[in-house]
């Protein structure tokens, strides 16, 4: 089973600001969102898990081995992390060469790289794209040709910067079902995301950073429960949540079925009453 | 006060074969708020971009039709006419930043600057525009070290400041926290009780269908719909046009709870009072 | 993380009062001068000068770290022309096959200084002068906006693009890519990175030059701008001082060439 234990983790850039104040936490085979004001620290974290930058103090261990020991090209075999901005990432002329580099990287052949980019590239739906200049498709596809072009790596653990910029109603369902393949597929998965709807109806964890620490560490429906602390954090509940709220409902539904279903076996019974 | 009408506009990139514009007549009013929504590649931002004349005087191609504003004809001014009347926010902040100024408040100066606003004017302006948006207190920072929302309203002031009728938004808030996104849609509140007419493109469904007095949607570089939020979300071919209604709207369309005019509610508070109303009636009944 | 590495900073020092032509006239004072004159001293006189200008102005952390930056080329002309410059040499003294020798040490000392001093005169310049202020004097003396803007913008895009460019660098990093390493991986990793630092720039230049424009950017308006310029009173007395300096300086040379120079000067 993968794993990632994070470990007394502290970071700063300045000697006076520290970025991370401590986390501890594993994270497993559970698809997790991180979620958080900017500046509280997302985007640091998820650097760190790729050793693009070094702790400060503590540890992070991938399967038992400190990160810090695995130079990044070679860590590229077992982490994968989709960046926030697409143009930060391509360079080939054509979305099948982009999406290839990765494998290739990591030594696999170029017959099985080619076998998994074409693979990777269905599951985003741009397979009828390969032979297109990365830069001749939109943003949102741009996106999803960064998002294949780790996929088709095969890693063990896949991280998401913001997946869901850009992306229409279309491509966010689209997001959903490759998360919820990737965890089927026993892969750690991490996503930092703004989008609390996206992260109710998706995710299986969800962890609160704000200010460097972690304000909460659990599911969704636990998570979304605690309206205050997330308004200190600066975030919302999700929508259906909120109007669970407005209602002066106890429960708390994440999701518009969950809320109708619900709400039908309330009014059954009261009907069933009568 | 700024009419626009636009008449079968049409328009095509350089080199492609599409229309990213086919065919949109309507007619905006002074003081509304347009929501504009639609798939990726609908031709929303495409559409934006005419109101100004960036299509077709800046990237050029194939156009057909006419957006007139007060009787101008967009095609026929140039931009630095038509900005003084239509002002243009972007997605992306960073890259509305001048890269030339070092302060906040000389930022905002910019558009005045190049228009030959004398300064005692420009300071009144500014100060205004910076109160405005809740921002006075960046005044000396620096625009770069600014987070997301406050960079957006930075470049929300410097479109403001010249004092446009109408503000187009291209979504202002796609790339910024929840926190960020919210100091946005306050500001554009209040330049919407400023009287201003607002267009805004924007994927968070359920904040289009609070602000907006109507909703544009848009598929496959057509018009497909313009009516009040109620009337488009409660329309049942929104999938097909890759767009979905708000969570409410959802919610009521699988109770079948309907308001008098026998649309779907697409706010939280319509949506808990016609709940409640449902519920009580259910229990009595 | 801080994300402004604009090079100027308000001091409210002696220097960011003083009108940018002024500042500019002395940088090409300070270039020419020794130049004109020849040997060392003059060199590291108008070092000097400079020097002790950026302590005044409080900015010599700055033009540390640009020396720093420049000085690993420098090093390397100092230790190729000690051991490899051609002609006849004078021996210094050998290590190992390599013999350093005298012409080329005192050629490429030449070089440093002269490099040197136009670095630190121009670190003056740039250190001390507020960018809109710069823009502004040469809007008055003809230079079209456009041109002025993109001189001043240039000082602040560049350290933009630097740090874009680590960001490209991480992204290709995490695919696996070694970046590090002997020359040829070095050379290998090149490619990935040069094209999306040029792609994106491009993309960003585009939407950023409309951005511009719907803020009146091409307006046939003539411009204003938020605060006025006030020169300093020093300004013109500097300026003139600084000529006098000049053409002492030209007068001495031609004088030294025609020889007509009491021998106490030669």
């Amino acid at each position: 089973m993968n794993k990632i234990e994070v470990q007394n983790l502290h970071f700063s850039y300045t000697a006076n600001t520290e970025v991370l104040k401590g986390l501890n936490f594993t994270l497993d085979e559970r698809s997790t969102a991180i979620v958080g004001q900017n500046g509280a620290g997302k985007t640091t974290f998820v650097k760190l898990l790729k050793g693009l930058l070094q702790p400060t103090s503590g540890q992070i261990l991938f399967n038992d081995r400190n990160i810090k020991d695995i130079s990044v090209p070679a860590l590229a075999k077992y982490i994968g992390l989709v960046f926030q901005n697409p143009n930060d990432q391509i360079f080939k002329n054509t979305v099948l060469d982009e999406v290839m580099f990765g494998p290739l990287q990591i030594g696999m052949s170029t017959e099985k790289a080619k076998i998994a980019s074409q693979e990777a590239l269905g599951i985003v739906g741009l397979e009828d794209k390969e032979e297109v200049n990365p830069y001749d498709l939109g943003l949102s596809d741009r996106k999803m040709v960064s998002i294949a072009a780790i996929l088709a790596m095969h890693t063990d653990v896949v991280i998401f910067d913001e997946p869901t910029i850009a992306q229409d109603y279309d491509g966010k369902m689209r997001l959903r079902q490759i998360i919820k393949k990737l965890t089927a597929e026993h892969k750690v998965v991490i996503s930092i995301l703004h989008d609390m709807d996206f992260v109710a109806q998706t995710f299986e964890r969800v962890i609160v950073l704000a200010y460097g620490q972690v304000l909460l560490d659990s599911d969704p429906r636990s998570v979304f429960s605690k309206r205050e602390i997330l308004q200190n954090a600066y975030l919302e509940q999700p929508t259906t949540t909120q109007l669970c709220h407005a209602l002066g409902y106890d429960d708390v539904f994440l999701s518009p079925s969950e809320f109708v279903n619900r709400y039908r076996t309330i009014t059954d019974k009261s009907a069933a009453k009568d | 006060m700024a009419e626009i009408v636009i008449n079968n506009l049409r328009y095509r990139y350089p080199e492609t074969t599409r229309l990213a514009l086919n065919g949109i007549t309507c007619q905006i009013h002074q003081g509304e708020f347009i929501g504009v929504i639609g798939r990726n590649g609908a031709g929303k931002s495409t559409f934006s971009q005419a109101l100004l004349g960036l299509v077709p005087n800046f990237y050029h191609g194939a156009y057909g039709g006419s957006v007139t504003i007060d009787g101008v004809n967009v095609k026929e001014s140039s931009v630095d006419e038509l900005c003084q009347k239509v002002g243009l926010v972007f997605q992306n902040p960073f890259n509305q930043i001048t890269g030339s100024k070092l302060t906040v408040y000389e930022e905002i100066a910019f558009g005045l600057e190049n228009f030959g606003v004398p300064s005692d004017e420009m300071h009144r302006r500014i100060d205004n525009a910076m109160e405005l948006l809740d921002i006075s207190e960046l005044k000396n920072r620096v625009p770069y070290d600014l987070s997301g929302g406050q960079m957006q309203r930075m470049a929300l002031a410097g479109i403001i400041v010249m004092e446009p009728e109408v503000i187009v938004m291209d979504e202002p808030t796609s790339q910024l926290d929840p926190q960020g996104s919210e100091e946005v849609f306050r500001a554009v509140r209040a330049l919407k009780n400023q009287g201003k007419t607002i267009i805004m493109i924007e994927h968070k469904i359920e904040k289009i269908a609070a602000y907006s007095d109507c909703v544009m949607l848009l598929d496959d570089g057509k018009l497909v719909a313009m009516d009040t939020p109620k009337v488009i979300f409660s329309r049942d071919d929104l999938a097909k046009h890759g767009v979905c209604a708000p969570t409410y709207t959802q919610i009521c369309r699988e109770l079948n709870i309907r308001d008098r005019d026998g649309l779907f509610p697409v706010t939280l508070e319509e949506t808990r009072a016609l709940l409640d109303a449902d519920m009580k009636e259910r229990v009595s009944r | 993380m801080k994300k402004s590495i604009s090079l100027y900073e308000e001091k409210h020092s002696f220097l960011n009062g003083l009108s940018p032509e002024t500042k500019l006239l002395y940088v090409v004072v300070a270039i020419a001068i020794p130049v004109m004159i020849g040997g060392r001293i003059p060199f590291i006189a108008f070092m000097a000068i400079s020097i002790g200008l950026l302590i005044d102005s409080k900015v010599l952390y700055k033009a540390k770290t640009i020396i720093e930056v420049s000085g690993f080329i420098l090093i390397t002309v100092v230790i190729i022309q000690t051991f490899f410059r051609g002609g006849n040499y004078t021996e210094l003294f050998r290590l190992g096959p390599l013999v350093a020798r005298k012409e080329g040490f005192e050629y490429s000392m030449g070089i440093l200084l002269n490099v040197l001093n136009i670095i630190f005169c121009f670190c003056v310049f740039v250190l001390t002068t507020k960018p809109s202020d710069m823009m502004q004097e040469m809007v008055k003396h003809g230079a079209s906006p456009r041109l002025g803007y993109v001189f001043v913008s240039l000082f602040q895009i560049i350290p933009q693009m630097t740090e874009h460019t680590s960001t490209i660098t991480d992204a290709q990093r995490s695919r696996g890519m070694e970046t590090e390493g002997s020359l040829g991986t070095r050379i290998k990793a090149f490619l990935p990175l040069i094209s999306p630092v040029i792609m994106s720039s491009f993309m960003d230049t585009k939407e950023r030059s409309i951005a511009l424009e719907v803020r009146g950017f091409s307006s046939k308006a003539k411009k204003t701008f938020l605060e006025d310029f006030i020169p300093s009173k020093y300004d013109s007395k500097i300026r003139m001082i600084l000529v006098i300096i000049f053409i002492s300086s030209v007068v001495f040379v031609i004088l030294k060439a025609t020889g007509v120079l009491p021998v106490w000067l030669r």
